[in-house]
């Protein structure tokens, strides 16, 4: 079973034939070649994976393609803005040491980002509670606490 | 992960015309938060997923001075509406406490309920609320007390093409306070053992109480002989120590990957007497 899905992909309008059995993460990787989402487990417990769908964060690697037809998917390649400018939450990644490896950072940051644009003030703990569903193997998750309150300040000042 | 097709109806009568067509190779499918990992791990194969996502008659609260949810609510939704907080607390506490934020952003009540996990989050606040499901099938619909839903690990009343619609709960009583406490490795993971309380008092004296335990039997467990324990006197140190070893006698857990046999026995009781301490504190507020 075969469909064609429309969608807005990081701002564009697009369009791609998938088969039903895909997820949105192979979509992302396989169709539009956005290698920021990541497939860490697959299964929705790394957050390795995780777009935004309608300002939403969700797992990419569980949510079937044929659901996004309409909507509007944000990946961490989609932060990025004029001049290759990029996201305050990008920046005080870079700044402030919330990279390690690297591997979790995309989900980190769209997990950062959908916290913030729902609170722009937010506390420690609910910072911890916002990016609870990302996991960190390099445990940089004192940096990336860190990065986030910073760019909580940055975007509000 | 297998292929299979992938359904999209748009109301309830489309999704019943196709699983009466697909029956034995199809399965629904909500959030997919828990289908699609089983898909994965490869313990379920169904060639057909029919998702609930397009059916607006699935959606949406409604308050008639108790509170009607759509099987599709999402657990985002009930962690942040103001009127659940006030009055349902423990099944506030127990959305926000499910798994983590794209989790709940995707997954729903109805998923959550259906899937049948002895530790699901959503079924012991329920149960301490009076909560009744409303099932619907090609046939008509029927209402059942939320006890009777649960059949097994994983199992359910509901029939082959039948689909949970609404779940619906009363309004607590004035003097009542309700809650839920969860055990897990982390709060967030899946619960070792949860617990929820209801409590109604007049003048010091419980005149109703509800308990309600999970992940410590085949399926969510009402604890009817603590509720008899509870109603008639006051709830002190004593009566709560008495609960506590008899929870203890009342479970029947297991040993998997998450707990032991021994551990879940021990901290139920505990996790009871914390519910029902916090579900007096509430009631008293």
């Amino acid at each position: 079973m075969k469909k064609l899905i429309r969608f807005t992909l990081n701002g564009s309008e697009v369009s791609a034939e998938v088969p039903s059995h895909k997820m949105l993460l192979e979509v992302l990787r396989e169709t539009f070649e956005l290698t920021g989402p990541k497939e860490g487990c697959g299964q929705g417990e790394c957050g390795a994976c995780t777009v935004l769908v309608d300002g939403l964060s969700v797992n990419s690697c569980l949510y079937p393609a044929f659901e996004v037809d309409g909507k509007e998917v944000t990946t961490v390649e989609g932060l990025i803005g004029e001049g290759n400018k990029l996201d305050p939450i990008q920046e005080a990644f870079v700044e402030h040491g919330g990279v390690q490896c690297g591997f979790c950072t995309p989900g980190m940051i769209m997990s950062a980002k959908a916290l913030l644009e729902e609170n722009p003030r937010p506390t420690e703990d609910e910072i911890k509670k916002g990016i609870s569903g990302n996991l960190c193997r390099c445990t940089g998750y004192v940096q990336i606490v860190e990065s986030i309150k910073k760019a909580a300040q940055k975007r509000g000042s | 992960m297998r292929r299979f097709d992938y359904y999209q109806p748009q109301s309830l009568s489309e999704a019943f015309n196709l699983m009466e067509r697909l029956k034995g190779d199809a399965v629904y499918v909500a959030g997919g938060t828990d289908v699609i990992v089983k898909m994965k791990q490869g313990a379920i194969s169904p060639k057909a997923l029919i998702s609930l996502r397009g059916i607006e008659e699935l959606r949406g609260m409604e308050s008639d001075g108790g509170i009607k949810l759509g099987s599709m609510v999402l657990f985002r939704e009930l962690e942040r509406d103001p009127h659940v907080g006030a009055k349902y607390y423990a099944m506030k506490e127990a959305a926000s406490l499910l798994a983590n934020p794209q989790i709940r952003n995707v997954a729903t009540i109805g998923g959550n309920l259906c899937n049948a996990a002895p530790s699901a989050d959503s079924a012991p606040p329920l149960i301490v609320l009076d909560a009744a499901f409303l099932l619907e099938g090609p046939g008509g619909s029927r209402e059942i007390p939320v006890e009777e839903f649960f059949t097994g690990p994983g199992s359910t009343c509901l029939e082959d093409v039948e689909i949970l619609r609404e779940i619906r709960i009363p309004a607590p009583e004035n003097k009542s306070g309700n809650a839920f406490v969860k055990l897990g490795r982390l709060k967030q993971d899946i619960a070792v053992v949860n617990a929820a309380a209801m409590v109604m008092m007049e003048g010091g004296v419980c005149k109703r109480c509800r308990v309600a335990v999970g992940a410590v039997a085949p399926t969510p467990l009402r604890l009817r002989e603590i509720e008899q324990m509870v109603e008639g006197g006051s709830i002190d140190e004593e009566l709560l120590g008495a609960v506590e070893s008899k929870v203890k006698e009342l479970v029947s857990p297991i040993t998997d990957v998450r707990s032991t046999q021994e551990y879940r026995r021990e901290v139920s009781g505990i996790l009871v007497k914390r519910a029902l301490k916090e579900a007096l504190t509430r009631a008293q507020m």
